[in-house]
């Protein structure tokens, strides 16, 4: 063994020879550390539960959509309103910052399918390569519609998880050569199962998506659009990014000030808000509270390891005599103040995740046990242990062996 | 084996400037029993420090085996400390919560090597007589018993010098005794020993007395040899 690892282990016996001191020393960065693990397990879940609305009920997405506020009261029809056209799409996607994809959406409803002796009337919608991503719309089999197929205006089609049942029971629609509307179109992919929106919405398993290139120009015959949608990663950005929409809009169409819009833009409701914002000022304070229980926990082991070095002097003076370096005596206490700070890691990570998965069943939190937790966890006390070992370690490396082993009876 | 030539050392109180050490000049050959005698506050705990490496002297020389460790930095010194020198203290200085075998094997941490350690460590025990005490604690044993481990300790390392800093002074008439008769037996065995003590009778069981007072030699006279086992040939041993 080498010099470090016999006094590594010298300190590692006197450490467990004085079990008492060694818990109290380790407790306070223990409570740190679990506070800690605690808050970044809770605020894992918590973003992850957040995500997931915002993928759920797309709170990262505006939707333009044609008409005027007239629109809110018939939701059900296919308007055919002749304001949107794609290249308002295509002057979002240049003019406005801070957006994501951008799609166009063309909708008709009474659209005959016909696979073999088996048929369904659905409704298409007509978009760019960008949308699935848009609406968060993963494929079950297959894969989604390519710029080609968009450039080639391809006869190529997805399906709804509705649709594909009905046309093919025995599943396996990838490749199919299916009839829309009497033309051919090879089935490309099929979407997963949405299951029907809890608002009443409409069946969103019940549909089949087509390049818009396809529908405009094949299919449907006309340039306009029913929906622009336009992806928005900062969701603090949504509201201004809508105003510029709208004022864009506005111009191309050639509104004037004091008339109606001829469109609505439409933003997300603030689910997110709800979701997001009471955690985290309680995240904030609860990693604040964090870190000052490892602050104070560094100084009571710094604290403690002063008084004892005080009372060990003798100790440290005879380890002096018997042949140890200043250097040798400084390292003993790092490791010491690291050894048990480490300690307090261990019962402080196991007491946090503890703590988080607990108030996860109770339903109070939603919390994610990753290694995020474990590693800061323990990364925050071996960086508590060493940055208060160093003072006393530096002060029981200058410690008189001389003075100290004098202790003679006057 | 250690010859020391107008060493000097002042400590600073305060403003007042006190020299302890005002010129110690001294010899002890390999081998050699001595002791080194002299009253309360005559500079004689500064002169140990000095001979066993833990503080420096302001100006002179102090060699061990030829080498001059006046002005060595404490890698140096303390690595000379743990070859070459075993100290034996008045307080024992033992680790409370260690046995008397892990107290023994203390000084391994710090040597070139620890092979052997406990084997070694046991052979101590043996030649202080305490090889059925090795599990106990401190707490457990005697004064004696403790000075004997303290000796085991220092010999672990089979160092040629020993250190002994009054070391009776804790014990009883009996049990210095028995450490007396232990350091004579090192003596014997080829070890040099330097005994510091203010004790005029402690001081006889040595083969030479060197009288040390207000920080100067003042005597080098040949023990009495009044102890029980002053060897008649220690003296002249080379």
């Amino acid at each position: 063994m080498s010099r470090s690892q016999r006094i590594a282990g010298d300190v590692l016996t006197s450490l467990l020879s004085n079990k008492q001191r060694t818990f109290l020393m380790m407790l306070g960065v223990a409570a740190g550390v679990a506070v800690l693990t605690a808050v970044i397990a809770i605020g894992q879940g918590t973003r992850e539960r957040v995500m997931e609305l915002v993928q759920v009920h797309n709170l990262d997405m505006i939707m333009v959509r044609a008409g005027g506020e007239v629109q809110v009261f018939a939701p059900q029809a296919d308007r055919g309103l002749a304001a949107l056209v794609e290249p308002d799409a295509r002057a979002i996607e240049e003019a406005i910052p801070d957006i994501g994809k951008v799609s166009v959406v063309q909708a008709q409803r009474g659209i005959n399918l016909v696979y073999g002796d088996r048929s369904a009337i659905t409704r298409v919608f007509g978009v760019d390569p960008g949308w699935a991503e848009i609406r968060y719309r993963p494929l079950a089999q297959g894969e989604f519609l390519t710029e080609a197929d968009w450039a080639s205006m391809s006869r190529v089609a997805i399906l709804g998880d509705k649709v594909a049942k009905t046309l093919f029971p025995d599943g396996d629609a990838v490749d199919k050569v299916i009839r829309v509307e009497n033309d051919p179109y090879t089935v490309k992919g099929v979407f997963e199962e949405i299951g029907q929106a809890a608002n009443g919405e409409e069946d969103q398993d019940d549909r089949l998506v087509i390049p818009f290139t396809t529908s405009a120009r094949r299919l449907l015959n006309r340039p306009y659009v029913e929906q622009i949608v336009v992806n928005v990663p900062d969701l603090e950005r949504i509201p201004q990014v809508a105003e510029l929409i709208r004022g864009l809009l506005r111009v191309r169409h050639a509104i004037n000030a004091g008339e109606g819009d001829d469109f609505f833009v439409r933003e997300p409701d603030d689910v997110v808000d709800a979701a997001m914002q009471t955690p985290a000022t309680l995240f904030a304070l609860m990693a604040a509270v964090s870190v000052v229980a490892l602050i104070a926990g560094g100084l009571v082991i710094m604290n403690l390891m002063l008084i004892s070095i005080a009372q060990r002097s003798r100790e440290i003076g005879l380890r002096r005599a018997i042949g140890a370096r200043a250097s040798d005596i400084s390292r003993q206490f790092l490791l010491e103040s690291l050894f048990v700070a480490l300690a307090g890691g261990v019962v402080g990570v196991a007491v946090g995740l503890g703590a988080a998965m607990g108030l996860d069943e109770a339903g109070l939190v939603v919390s994610r046990i990753t290694w995020l937790p474990i590693a800061i966890g323990f990364l925050a006390c071996m960086g508590v242990g060493i940055a208060f070992g160093v003072q006393p370690a530096r002060k029981a490396a200058h410690i008189d062996p001389a003075t100290t082993l004098r202790g003679r009876a006057a | 084996m250690i010859e020391a030539l107008n060493l000097t050392k002042s400590y600073r109180r305060g403003t007042m400037m006190t020299d302890v050490l005002k010129g110690v000049s001294f010899r002890v050959r390999k081998g050699e029993f001595v002791a080194i005698m002299g009253p309360s506050g005559s500079g004689k705990s500064t002169l140990l420090n000095v001979l066993g490496l833990l503080d420096q002297p302001d100006s002179g020389s102090y060699l061990i085996d030829g080498i001059d460790y006046a002005r060595t930095d404490d890698e140096t010194r303390s690595a000379a400390r743990s070859r070459m020198i075993g100290f034996v203290f008045q307080q024992f200085h033992l680790l409370d919560r260690a046995s008397a075998l892990r107290n023994v094997t203390l000084p391994l941490l710090y040597s070139e090597t620890s092979r052997d350690g406990t084997a070694r460590a046991e052979r101590a025990l043996e030649a202080v007589g305490l090889t059925h005490r090795k599990n106990y604690l401190p707490s457990e044993l005697s004064g004696g018993e403790q000075q004997r481990v303290a000796i085991a300790r220092a010999l672990i390392n089979d160092p040629p010098l020993i250190l002994a800093d009054e070391a009776t002074g804790n014990l009883d008439a009996a049990s210095g005794a028995e450490i007396l008769q232990i350091l004579r037996t090192l003596v014997d065995g080829g070890r040099t020993v330097v005994l510091i003590t203010h004790d005029k009778e402690v001081a006889n069981h040595a083969d030479r007395v060197l009288s040390f007072s207000d920080g100067r030699m003042t005597g080098n006279e040949i023990g009495l040899r009044g102890g029980r086992d002053a060897g008649e040939g220690a003296a002249a041993r080379p």
